[in-house]
């Protein structure tokens, strides 16, 4: 009689013991663990439109690289690099703008007038005047922005292409 | 009086009985090479030491970062030595590490009673990765932000996860403020706190499991009980035993010094990492990944395009699962290199695969890039106007982007002094109009004027004979 109650007693303490320490593991682990993932369960996937410049910058035929800010909305206390982007106007009003972002590794092409190519530094990726890859691992065409001509100035909608990109 | 104090304090902090189950154990004798466990252990110290100098000058956020990293060269003192030391005994940490891996392949090391041994050991490989790949994203120069930008790319082959992997390594969708941290807070806190107990914890192994003994590679040994008692009696005896301190102390020390020493004669010969640019989007960079990735580098560039998106995400997975099913599937009494063909193969093959691919990442010869240099004409090459004119027209439209004349530049298409076949005048042109779609070349179709294509079809038609006369 004895013994089996000491024994039921130490069952439950057993079980006591082990539901405090998940306790005491939940209360820390689920918010360390919410607070780590916090980037991934909440991020903007509203439209981030960025001015690249007045479109005459952007001559004719040429392909140019422009500058945008990547700032995010809201966001004060992340800063972020701006980045480079390819613009090629293709005349009347029409734009192509290109992620400097091989579509292989992320490497930074580079757009030789000469051939009228882009060429990735890393891997042979070689790229056409239209993206489309013409040499090497890349696994698509050159990812390309949305753009749009609000009085005169070109602007990219920044989250248009893979966030990868 | 003095004896008395010392051994009150070795009591106290029970370093009798740890010097007794450490340093004065016997163990059965090794081979020379077993000293590369301690020479990491060496490195590692090293790492730490320099590591957390380091950190008492580094600076995590993106506008400060790069400066901290140059007034630790520059101008801190010895800053120099310490980052150099820091960056030269991580690679050669990289190299032991496969060593060390490979090293265990060949005379079987995860075999019973050891298989805890290898999982924890299996464990420290990809955290050393880990280590050696976040490390120089801290420098925060061109080289480090494409090597995150490279790392996002793979997360984003893998299926489902990809993007939100990217979001959450990044700390963001772009590459911002966060990012930096969270490469700071894996390489100097998280990684190596885990690292630092599976270190423990591999090496209480190593001593209560004992190392790989040449007694165990010559008398075959199954079972755990075979092990032990073959084991037990071969570290009494003494032919076959040795006592831990000072004996494989010594002989396991000797590898380690030779190792640091080469790494600070590295650091005092070539120095801490080349700095390149500091972190941007905007300009034309050529980043490459630190040489102890050459190899993997140049395995994407020459497999076959379509299986790369795989092989990037599944290569890493299947090394793991490889790995840590070995022990489970490699068993049985064989443990001495003679009895492993098949693994001394396997790993030949390994370090010339290593070597050769290192070797073709160098030359990377799949790279075309454009330059605005004139190539050198070969020499004893009587130079006429007209060749000079469409030597300008070559490099004018980026044909230099992509061939090289006579062995100087890229070598994505042929060279133009050793084309397969001689090519007339007028193939040239054709070539040039309308290349074939099944090369990586641009018609010039339109581009071009008549004058122009007649120059520089000139200048390729002589230059690819030229040299084959003499």
């Amino acid at each position: 009689m004895c013994e089996e109650s000491s024994l039921s007693r130490r069952k439950v303490m057993k079980w006591v013991v082990l539901g405090i320490g998940a306790a005491t593991t939940g209360v820390l682990g689920v918010p360390a663990v919410l607070s780590t993932f916090s980037p991934t369960i909440k991020h903007d996937d509203k439209k981030r439109w960025r001015p690249l410049g007045a479109k005459e910058r952007f001559a004719e035929g040429k392909v140019i690289s422009a500058k945008v800010e990547t700032r995010l909305d809201k966001d004060f206390m992340h800063m972020t690099l701006p980045k480079d982007v390819y613009v090629w106007n293709k005349g009347q009003d029409e734009f192509v703008v290109y992620s400097r972002s091989c579509t292989d590794l992320g490497c930074p092409v580079k757009f030789d007038s000469g051939s009228e190519c882009f060429f990735c530094p890393c891997h042979g990726g070689i790229f056409s005047k239209e993206g489309d890859v013409m040499n090497g691992p890349p696994k698509g065409p050159l990812h390309r922005y949305s753009y749009r001509l609000i009085d005169g100035y070109l602007e990219i909608d920044l989250s248009s292409v893979p966030v990868v990109a | 009086m003095l004896n008395k104090i010392f051994y009150f304090f070795i009591h106290r902090f029970g370093l009798d009985v740890a010097a007794d189950k450490i340093l004065f154990r016997k163990v059965a004798k090794t081979s020379w090479y077993q000293g590369d466990g301690a020479t990491m252990v060496t490195l590692l110290a090293v790492q730490l030491l320099t590591g957390a100098v380091l950190t008492l000058s580094y600076s995590n956020s993106i506008d400060t970062a790069y400066q901290s990293i140059e007034f630790i060269t520059y101008h801190k003192t010895m800053g120099w030595f310490i980052r150099g030391l820091h960056y030269w005994s991580a690679g050669l940490f990289v190299v032991m590490l496969v060593f060390h891996l490979l090293r265990h392949l060949l005379i079987a090391g995860y075999k019973t009673p050891r298989e805890g041994t290898w999982w924890t050991g299996v464990g420290l490989f990809f955290l050393v990765i880990i280590m050696s790949y976040s490390g120089y994203v801290l420098r925060w120069d061109e080289r480090a932000v494409y090597a995150v930008k490279i790392l996002l790319n793979i997360l984003s082959n893998i299926p489902y996860l990809g993007d939100e992997l990217i979001l959450f390594v990044q700390g963001g969708s772009e590459i911002n403020s966060h990012t930096l941290t969270r490469f700071f807070s894996v390489h100097v806190i998280l990684v190596p706190g885990i690292m630092l107990l599976l270190v423990g914890y591999h090496l209480f192994l190593v001593i209560h499991q004992g190392t790989t003994s040449k007694i165990e590679r010559r008398i075959p040994v199954e079972t755990k009980e075979e092990h032990a008692e073959i084991y037990e009696a071969a570290k009494e005896s003494s032919s076959e035993g040795e006592e831990f301190f000072p004996t494989t102390m010594a002989s396991s020390g000797i590898m380690s010094f030779v190792v640091l020493l080469f790494g600070i004669i590295l650091t005092l010969t070539l120095g801490p990492a080349e700095l390149y640019p500091e972190a941007n989007l905007t300009e034309t960079s050529f980043p490459q990944e630190e040489w102890w990735f050459w190899w993997y580098s140049a395995l994407i560039a020459i497999l076959p395009p379509k299986s790369v998106p795989y092989f990037v995400v599944w290569f890493p997975i299947a090394l793991f699962f490889f790995l840590i099913s070995l022990p489970l599937l490699d068993r049985g009494p064989k443990r001495d290199m003679s009895q492993r063909p098949l693994w001394v193969i396997f790993v030949s093959l390994s370090v010339m695969g290593l070597i050769g691919l290192s070797a073709l990442r160098m030359r990377s010869p799949w790279t075309g890039w454009p330059s605005q240099k004139l190539p050198p004409f070969p020499k004893e090459f009587v130079v006429t106007p007209g060749l000079e004119k469409g030597r300008e027209v070559f490099v004018q439209y980026g044909c230099n982007s992509c061939h090289a004349v006579a062995g100087i530049g890229p070598s994505v298409g042929p060279d133009i002094t050793n084309f397969e076949r001689l090519l007339t005048r007028e193939d040239i042109i054709k070539v040039i109009l309308h290349p074939s779609p099944k090369i990586a070349m641009p018609s010039y179709q339109g581009r071009m004027t008549d004058e122009e294509l007649k120059y520089v079809s000139e200048f390729v038609f002589v230059l690819q004979i030229q040299p084959r006369r003499k």
